[in-house]
Parts: C-alpha cells; sequence; structure tokens
C-alpha cells in the first residue's frame, strides 16, 4: 500500500518548497479550507495553547499570526490593514479625550470616516468611473490599470468605522493597546468574510483570562466547520460548477425551467457558499474559545422581507442599521423619512456590493420592498413583522412570496448587466415548459440532487440543528475527529472529480469579492 | 467541580485531524455509484511537482546501441495463431472473436466536408521533409483514402488526464470514423483522473519510466513509450471500462491487451462484466497481445496464474483514427531513450503507428533563456529514436505552449520570455530532421496567449498547465491544421477527379463526333448506293 503513494524525501529541496509556500502566491491565497490552513493552525495552536492565560502575550500572538494570515490571503495589502487599523485607533484615543472634555467630536469621527470610505471607493468603485469616463470621452482618455481589491477589506474598514462611532456615541471605552485594536480588525477567522463583530461583545473576550472551551462548545465548533464544509465546500462548489454558471451562461439551452431552476439554483449557491464559510469562521474561533456573532439563521425561511434582513448575514444588516440607518436619521424624523432612510441604506448596501446598474437595481430592489413591508404593518394592523408570530396558512404563502422577492433580487445581484436578467426572465415567461424537466435530470442530476438535498436541510427546523449538536458533541474526540475527517475526504474526492469534469478546482469563496 | 476546559484540545484535534487526512492517502481509488473516487493526497504541494528543476532521470540517447538492438530483432512478422488450436510455436497473438466487426465501407469525404469550419485563423502544419512525398502527406493520404490510421500523442502533464487528446479524438473520430479511446495503461505508480475512460486496479506493481531506479533491473528495458509498466501476480487485476464522456467513446467493437510473462501463466480476460475467458501466455520475453472482436463497454485483465507484466490496453473499433494518449509527468522528451526499442517495435507492428506527435518543451523553460540548442540536439535524437520505434510513421513536433511566470517583485504574471526562443529551436530541430512541426504558441496566440487561458478558465491559475477547456481550444486548432491539410488533399483529388472527368468527356465527345462524322460518311455512302439502287429496283418494280 505505501508503496503506491508517493513518499515524501526529506532534502533540501522539501524545504525549498516549504519555503516557497510560506511565501504570499496571488495564485494562491490562503482560506479557512486550504490544506495550508489545517498546517498552520497546527504550529499556530502549540503557542496559543501555552499562551493563552498570559493575555498580553497571547494577544500579540494572536496578532501577528493574523497578521501573516492576512499576507498570505493578500500580499502587501497587509500594510493597509496596519493603516486603517492605526489611524482609527488613534482617532478613537483622540475622539474619547474630546468626549471627555465635552467637547464636539464629530470632526474625527467625519476624519475617520471619510479615510475609510476613501480607501472602500479608490478600491472599488475606481474601476467603474474610469470606465465610464473613458466611456463618454473615448477610451485611453484616463489611462489606469485595475487594482486587485484587498481581500475582506469592507471588513475591516466597516469594523473600523463603528469603533469609532461606538466611541464617540460613548457606548465603548478606547482600547488602550494599539495591539488589542489590531487584534479587533484582524482575528484570523473572520478576517476575511466576516461575520463583523461588534466592539462592545468583542473587546472583553480580547481581555479575558484564559480561554474556556466546554464539551458543547467543541461539539458546536465540529458541527460548525463539517457543515459548514458541506456547505460551502461541496453543495455551494459543485452546484456552481455542475449547474449555475453553465446556465447562466446559456450553455444548457434557452428553455424557461432551466433559467427558473438556475435562479433557485444560485439562492441556494450564493447562501451555502457565504453562509458555510461563515459557520467554519464562527468555529475555528470556538475552538480558540473565541464567541463570534451568528452570521445566518436560516433564512429563506423568513415570512416576510424584514424577517430576511434579520436572518441573513446578520452582521452587515445590523451594522447597516446601527451605523448607516441609524445615522441617516433612522425612524425618529417622520414616516416618509422612514421609508426614504430604509431605501438609502439598502441602495448604499447594494452599491457596497460593487458599483453597477445590478447592484443598484438589486439594493433599489430590496429597499423599496422593505419600506413597502413597512407601508403595510402599518396599512393593515393584523399584518405580522415575522413569520413565527403568523398562522400557518399565512405563513407557508408569505414565505413563499419573500422567497422569490429575494430569489429574482439575487438575478439581479449575480447577473453580468441588466441585458443579461432581462433575457432570463424573458426566456421564464415565454419559453418556460414542463418538457425540460426530462433533460434536467437527465442531464444535470447530481446538481438537481445537490438542490433538493440543500433546501431541504435549509428547510430542517433549527431543533434538528440543535439535536446534530448534541450528537456530535457527545460522540466524543475519537468520533469528532472522524467525522471531519470524512468530510475532508469528501470535499477532496469533490474538488477532484469537479477539475476533471470541468477543470475547476479550488477558488475563493463569492463573497471575497464584495 | 470544575468544568473541563477543552480548549488545548484544539490542538490535539488539530494534530488527529491531520493524522487521519494524510492517513486517507491510503484509500486507493474505487468506484461506487458509478462514481470514482480517487486517491487523495495533501502534501501533494510539498512533493516535488512536474515544474521541479531536478528531473527524476536524464536519459541520454544512444542511437549506435539502438540500431544494433533493431537489427538484432527479427524482422519476420510476428505470426497470427489462434488460441483454439494449440499454439506452437508461441503465438504473438491470441485472438478471441465474439461478434466479427462488421465491416462497414465508409464513405469517401469531400474537401468541402473536412475544410475548418468558421473562419479561425488556421495555424499550418510546417512540413520539412524533402522526400518526394512526405511522409507527412502520406499520413494525410491515408486519411484521403478512408483507411485506418493510428496516432500516438506524446507528451508532458500538459496533456496529462488526455487533456486535448480526448477532443482531438473526439473531432477526428466524429469527422472521419473510429471509435473508442485507443491505449491505456494497465497500472500507474499514482494517481490520475481521466474522464475519457474509467480505469480500475489493483494488485499490481506499477513502475514509471522517469524512476529507473525504482525499477527492477529485468523491467528497466522493457518499458515501452506509455512510460508505465505493471507487474503483477495471480490475483492482479485491471478494469477498463468506456465512459459516455464523448460521442465515440461509449462502447467500442476491438479490444486489446499488451502483455508478456517470462514464464508461461495464465490470465483472464472478461467483457462487460460477463462474458470471460482464459488464455494461457506461452512464456517468452516477445509482447503478446490478446486480440478481442466484440462489442465491448468494460474489459477486465486478471492474472490467474504466474507472474504477467502488463502494459496497458487499447479501446477502438471501426474504421477510423484511433488516438492514443501517452503522457508521462516531468518528461521533457528524454524519457523516450529509456524505453525499449525492442519493446516500441514489437508494440508497433501490433499497432501500426501512423503518426507520432512529440509534445515537450514545457518543462526546461527558464524564465528569460533564450538559447535551447542543446534541447534542439537532443530533440533531434529524440526523433530519431522514434522514427527508428516506428518506421512507418510520420513525425510530427509541436512547439511549446505559451507560458507565463509570475514577477517576484511586483507579483504580477508576466511572459516567461523563451517561449519563442524554444519554438524557433523546436522548429529548427525539425527542419534539421526532415519532419513536420506545428507551433501550439501560435495556436494559443490566436485566442489571445495565455491571460486570456487563465481568464476564460481555459488554464490553471499557474499560467503554464491548460485544463480540459484549453486543451478543447488547442485540439480544435490541431485539427483544424490537419483538417485543412486533408481538405486541401481532397480537393487536389477531386480537382484531378474532375480534370479526368473531363478528359473523358472531352473524349468521349470527340469519339462521339468522330462517329457522327463516320456515321454521316456512311450514311451518305449508304444514302448513294441505295439511291443508287433505288431507280433500278423502283424500275424493277416497274
Amino acid at each position: 500500500m505505501w508503496s503506491k503513494m508517493e513518499t515524501l524525501k526529506f532534502d533540501s529541496a522539501l524545504w525549498e518548497r516549504v519555503a516557497s509556500l510560506l511565501e504570499y502566491d496571488a495564485a494562491a491565497p490562503l482560506t479557512l479550507t486550504t490544506g495550508f490552513f489545517l498546517f498552520a493552525f497546527l504550529i499556530f495552536g502549540v503557542g496559543y495553547v501555552v499562551l493563552h492565560r498570559r493575555v498580553t502575550l497571547r494577544n500579540i500572538y494572536v496578532v501577528l499570526f493574523s497578521l501573516y494570515f492576512y499576507y498570505k490571503l493578500s500580499g502587501i495589502y497587509v500594510l493597509l490593514l496596519l493603516f486603517v487599523a492605526l489611524s482609527d485607533y488613534l482617532i478613537g484615543r483622540r475622539v474619547a479625550r474630546r468626549r471627555e472634555r465635552g467637547r464636539g467630536t464629530r470632526g474625527w469621527v467625519a476624519l475617520s470616516v471619510v479615510i475609510n470610505v476613501a480607501i472602500l471607493v479608490y478600491f472599488k468603485a475606481t474601476d467603474f468611473f474610469v470606465g465610464l469616463v473613458n466611456d463618454l470621452y473615448g477610451s485611453g482618455t484616463l489611462q489606469w490599470e485595475s487594482v486587485v481589491v484587498p481581500a475582506g477589506v469592507s471588513f475591516f474598514v466597516f469594523q473600523s468605522i463603528a469603533y469609532v462611532v461606538d466611541i464617540a456615541r460613548g457606548t465603548i471605552a478606547p482600547l488602550r493597546r494599539f495591539t488589542d485594536y489590531l487584534f479587533l480588525l484582524s482575528f484570523f477567522p473572520k478576517m476575511f468574510l466576516g461575520p463583523l463583530v461588534k466592539a462592545r461583545e468583542f473587546i472583553p473576550q480580547i481581555e479575558e483570562r484564559g480561554k474556556v472551551v466546554t464539551s458543547e462548545d467543541m461539539g458546536r465548533a465540529v458541527t460548525l466547520i463539517a457543515g459548514g464544509l458541506v456547505k460551502y465546500a461541496i453543495i455551494a462548489k459543485a452546484l456552481g460548477v455542475l449547474f449555475v454558471a453553465p446556465a447562466f451562461d446559456g450553455e444548457m439551452g434557452e428553455g424557461g425551467l432551466v433559467a427558473l431552476m438556475a435562479i433557485y439554483g444560485f439562492t441556494l449557491q450564493i447562501y451555502c457558499d457565504f453562509s458555510g464559510y461563515s459557520d467554519i469562521a464562527v468555529g475555528v474561533a470556538l475552538m480558540m474559545g473565541f464567541r463570534l456573532p451568528d452570521n445566518f439563521d436560516a433564512p429563506y425561511k423568513s415570512a416576510t422581507i424584514t424577517e430576511f434582513w434579520r436572518r441573513w448575514h446578520i452582521s452587515l444588516s445590523s451594522w447597516l442599521r446601527d451605523y448607516l440607518y441609524i445615522s441617516l436619521g433612522g425612524n425618529r424624523r417622520g414616516r416618509m423619512r422612514t421609508y426614504l432612510n430604509l431605501f438609502l441604506t439598502m441602495l448604499l448596501g447594494g452599491l457596497w456590493h460593487g458599483v453597477g446598474l445590478t447592484f443598484i437595481a438589486w439594493g433599489a430592489l430590496h429597499g423599496v420592498a422593505l419600506a413597502l413591508h413597512k407601508v403595510w404593518l402599518e396599512v393593515v394592523p393584523k399584518a405580522k413583522r415575522v413569520g413565527s408570530e403568523m398562522k400557518l396558512a399565512w405563513r407557508i404563502p408569505a414565505v413563499l412570496l419573500t422567497f422569490h422577492v429575494v430569489a429574482f433580487g439575487w438575478l439581479l445581484f449575480t447577473a453580468e448587466d441588466m441585458a443579461q436578467v432581462g433575457d432570463m426572465l424573458r426566456r421564464i415567461v415565454v419559453n418556460f415548459s414542463f418538457a425540460e424537466i426530462d433533460a434536467l435530470v437527465h442531464g444535470s442530476g447530481v446538481a438537481m440532487v445537490l438542490m433538493v438535498v440543500g433546501y431541504a436541510m435549509h428547510a430542517l427546523p433549527k431543533s434538528v440543528d440543535m439535536g446534530v449538536q448534541r450528537m456530535v458533541t457527545r460522540l466524543g474526540f475519537v468520533g469528532q475527529c472522524i467525522v471531519v475527517v470524512v468530510v475532508i475526504w469528501m470535499v477532496m474526492q469533490c474538488d477532484m472529480m469537479l477539475a476533471a469534469e470541468c477543470g475547476a478546482g479550488g477558488g475563493l469563496p463569492m463573497y471575497a469579492a464584495f | 467541580m470544575k468544568e473541563r476546559n477543552y480548549m488545548p484540545r484544539m490542538l490535539w484535534f488539530t494534530l488527529a485531524v491531520i493524522v487521519g487526512v494524510v492517513g486517507l492517502g491510503l484509500i486507493p481509488p474505487f468506484e461506487l455509484w458509478g462514481m470514482s473516487f480517487e486517491r487523495v493526497d495533501v502534501l501533494s504541494e510539498l512533493r516535488a511537482d512536474d515544474n521541479g528543476e531536478e528531473a527524476v532521470v536524464e536519459y541520454t540517447a544512444d542511437i549506435e546501441r539502438l540500431e544494433e538492438e533493431l537489427a538484432s530483432m527479427s524482422e519476420a512478422k510476428p505470426e497470427v495463431d489462434i488460441v483454439d488450436s494449440l499454439p506452437e510455436p508461441a503465438p504473438v497473438r491470441y485472438e478471441w472473436i465474439v461478434q466479427e466487426e462488421p465491416m462497414v465501407k465508409r464513405r469517401q469525404l469531400t474537401s468541402a466536408e473536412v475544410a475548418p469550419v468558421g473562419d479561425a485563423t488556421v495555424v499550418s502544419i510546417e512540413d520539412f521533409d524533402t522526400l518526394e512525398v512526405t511522409r507527412y502527406e502520406r499520413f494525410i493520404d491515408k486519411l484521403a483514402d478512408m483507411q485506418d490510421v493510428r496516432i500516438a500523442f506524446m507528451g508532458d502533464s500538459f496533456v496529462e488526464g488526455d487533456i486535448l487528446t480526448s477532443d482531438l479524438r473526439d473531432e477526428l473520430q466524429t469527422l472521419l470514423g473510429g471509435r473508442g479511446v485507443g491505449f491505456v495503461a494497465c497500472d500507474i505508480p499514482f494517481a490520475t483522473v481521466r474522464k475519457s475512460v474509467k480505469r480500475t486496479s489493483s494488485g499490481w506493481t506499477a513502475y514509471s519510466v522517469m524512476k529507473p531506479k525504482s525499477t527492477p533491473e529485468a523491467l528497466r528495458d522493457r518499458y515501452f513509450i506509455s512510460g508505465y509498466i505493471a507487474e503483477g501476480r495471480s490475483g492482479a487485476t485491471t478494469r477498463w471500462a468506456s465512459t459516455d464522456a464523448f460521442a465515440t467513446l461509449d462502447s467500442c467493437s476491438r479490444g486489446r491487451v499488451l502483455l508478456y510473462s517470462r514464464d508461461t501463466s495464465r490470465v483472464l480476460v472478461e467483457l462487460n462484466d460477463s462474458l470471460s475467458r482464459e488464455f494461457e501466455i506461452a512464456g517468452d520475453d516477445h509482447v503478446r497481445e490478446i486480440y478481442v472482436e466484440a462489442p465491448i463497454e468494460a474489459f477486465r485483465l486478471k492474472v490467474l496464474e504466474g507472474s504477467v507484466v502488463c502494459y496497458g490496453a487499447s479501446l477502438e473499433g471501426g474504421r477510423g483514427v484511433t488516438v492514443d494518449n501517452f503522457s508521462v509527468r516531468s518528461n521533457n522528451g528524454h524519457a523516450i531513450f529509456g524505453t525499449g526499442a525492442t519493446i516500441n517495435r514489437q508494440i508497433d507492428q501490433m499497432l501500426g503507428y501512423d503518426l507520432v506527435v512529440l509534445q515537450y518543451g514545457l518543462n526546461i523553460m527558464q524564465p528569460g533563456q533564450r538559447a535551447f540548442s542543446r534541447y534542439r540536439d537532443q530533440l533531434c535524437d529524440m526523433i530519431a529514436y522514434a522514427e527508428r520505434c516506428f518506421p512507418d510513421a510520420a513525425i510530427l513536433v509541436l512547439g511549446v505552449s505559451d507560458r507565463w511566470i509570475k514577477n517576484e517583485e511586483s507579483g504580477v504574471y508576466e511572459p516567461i520570455g523563451s517561449v519563442d526562443a524554444l519554438t524557433s529551436y523546436q522548429r529548427a530541430a525539425a527542419d534539421s530532421t526532415h519532419v513536420a512541426f506545428w507551433s501550439t504558441a501560435d495556436a494559443m496566440a490566436t485566442y489571445g496567449g495565455m491571460p486570456q487561458f487563465v481568464a476564460n478558465g481555459w488554464a490553471a491559475k499557474d499560467y503554464t498547465h491548460i485544463n480540459f477547456a484549453g486543451g478543447r481550444r488547442v485540439a480544435e486548432a490541431l485539427a483544424r491544421a490537419l483538417r485543412t491539410s486533408l481538405a486541401a488533399e481532397l480537393q487536389e483529388r477531386e480537382a484531378e477527379a474532375q480534370r479526368i472527368a473531363e478528359e473523358a468527356r472531352r473524349r468521349e465527345a470527340e469519339r462521339q463526333m468522330l462517329i457522327d462524322r463516320n456515321m454521316g460518311a456512311a450514311a451518305i455512302v449508304l444514302d448513294s448506293i441505295i439511291e443508287g439502287v433505288a431507280p433500278v429496283a423502283n424500275e424493277d418494280v416497274e
């Protein structure tokens, strides 16, 4: 048996390869799902376990590893992260001092916002505006080479703004040590795709002496990691490669049913991709004794659009609520202003994902839907805010309606341009035929099975999730290891099959683009 | 009681998972519910990869020794014997005809049918042969005559897993007929993924021509150009099964196994997991062929008794084209010097190669290197070696493919800077040895070159290896070149046929005219005779 595995030769060439692996490689960024991370986490773990009671040393150790993690993920942009951390750390201290003395803090808060937003706009919108100018005044008017967007830039920028605003609002005291603030921003499990953490909830964890993980925590962490891998690296990846991408590209014909299934497929894919990766992040942090907030709560079970935004990317929507919606005046400035604020918040939320018509349309759709729901709540006295308050007969059609609003919203979100949106909709309206079922089942059987399994998993009540968690907890150490190893094996097989099938392998989470 | 803190467990947990995942490498490839599961290797990035500078072995050419070896080899065609009759002397070919392949005569294609479709730029094949009828033309002639042709496509990791070749095969078979995936090795010492065929094997010890040191002495000069050899005792088995990944691969009508055993052995061949037959393989060094004609979807070889060395099987059928993919990782082409010339010649006599493609060079480029005269000389030797092993085949050298590398300072990819230089050295080698040449880099350039391949998802992010989608584009371009040659040949023939037909028509017309003229003359004579006689007759009547 061993003869069939290629042996590893411990020669100088091996160390050269190890050395080259340790360097940043744009073609192979470090994520939580790479084999490299597994090995790195082991080495990191040794120091962490030894140091976890010595707060200062531990935090510096974690910060150094996080910075290295970010370097492996995004290269030289680690300096940008350091810059943002330093500037807001200093501004935060200044804001707190001025607050103590009863002086205005607006100017400093504005400075922080301007710096952070400028970074976001530079990396995300320059391409768009240069393209626009060149379209208007002829190509070549502006010379510009597009920049690679630093991974997770919007996540750390948002958290940094929140930190300064919280100090100005007096909800938190500024951190004394720069390394602690760097810790807050760069903590490696959530570095890349969140969840966004609230300074108020996270700072006590940074300062906590000794980290405690209970048996239940361990079971929950393993469940989150294994489940996250299944969602992120198997369902989302395979569904995307095997079905959604070819269906959107028109490789599966012009049928309406295919178009509709592609939209449903993408709806599941983006949820599995994003929530799967978030779950892994939460699980990894939990193993280290850090509790990150939940980012998703079965969002497609929502019965209203308001409920959807409380269950989807929770940490972002609550950020948008706390720092954008409330800063715009929230619901304190009259009814019309409330609607407008909702609309503006979602529009800006859409713009944050990318500068382009489709994202604006996506944000506008959700903004209008949220405002309409608010109107509905006021006009219809019996209307409910969330599904759990509804009767079943109301709840089911409400869930279906909400799901479709969201799903067609995703069409706007993922389409290359408005022409593709129009084309997909035209196919569904004009070209719809159930005769395609046969072709779907035979041509994309695996993808259809994945979709059924994915939606079925999503539809299970929360008690089942908790039951699985208790079961995994009871499995004990060996059982938990086996669960994770088997899932990793499945992921690797899936990767190889997809590579053989379509030449697609590896890749980043979809949300990495935002 | 204070509850136990499980935090330190993250360390043991990670360690156990790593041990478990590394241990997964022990699970051999297997099939379940129609899906094939491969061996996983989490440490792959630490192992020497394809681009590793330290090639496993560097063979050098010894054409003189080759000549001697081939001279000592009996040139007599091996005799065919039917297994049912007592084999005496030992037959080279064991036949088992379950259902004779229907002899379908293929319709003659026209130049318009084979001409490349679309208006994509054709990167032509450059023929440097100086013969009156060049060997490449002979190959094209066979295609034009609608004869069976067999192509050996030798390459490195660039075509591993049947990248490029599967699409080339598909296009040629769809156009010119023929079925089946061609040659597939018996067992390979590492996991591979190939969607054009499902191969599962167990019980073999596999060796690679790239690692002669770990190959037993007795097998070192026994390699075929496939580069892999498998030795197995009773119980060793391999199953080759067709897939429906391509229209022409789902089933075939001929199967062969290439093997030999030093001492007499018994093997079992099983078709479609049902019909089976035992063969006694006479002990001899000569490569043997078990030749089966039957509708085949799955083909199994099992060693029952004794020790067998197996090269692989070939699934083929119908009249038309067979394309064999011979990819050997990390091979710059020099591995051909490590193959046994006698073995190559013996197998060539069984399979009959008409074209040998040499696709190499990706691994020898160094950033900015512009001189490759040593490699050019090696390539000349490779061509000479291939010519001697496959005397009836035309040789086609493919230029190196486009490759970009990362600038260590800026982190962005840029051209490696030696593709054009290496291509021109490869062309020079083809020129001086009078064989055909085709520039892969030029073909890739018509699609926008490597950055466009990566952007389109046709190549890996290493800017070096194309994937299946990229292989399809290169295969299309190569097929376009072959189709252009074939269309030109057919056009010439059609013009010739038309000229002959016109000539015939002209002769016929002349003949008719002559006949008319003569008939006219005869008629006048006849008329005058009748006229001359008639009055008399009339008079008589009167």
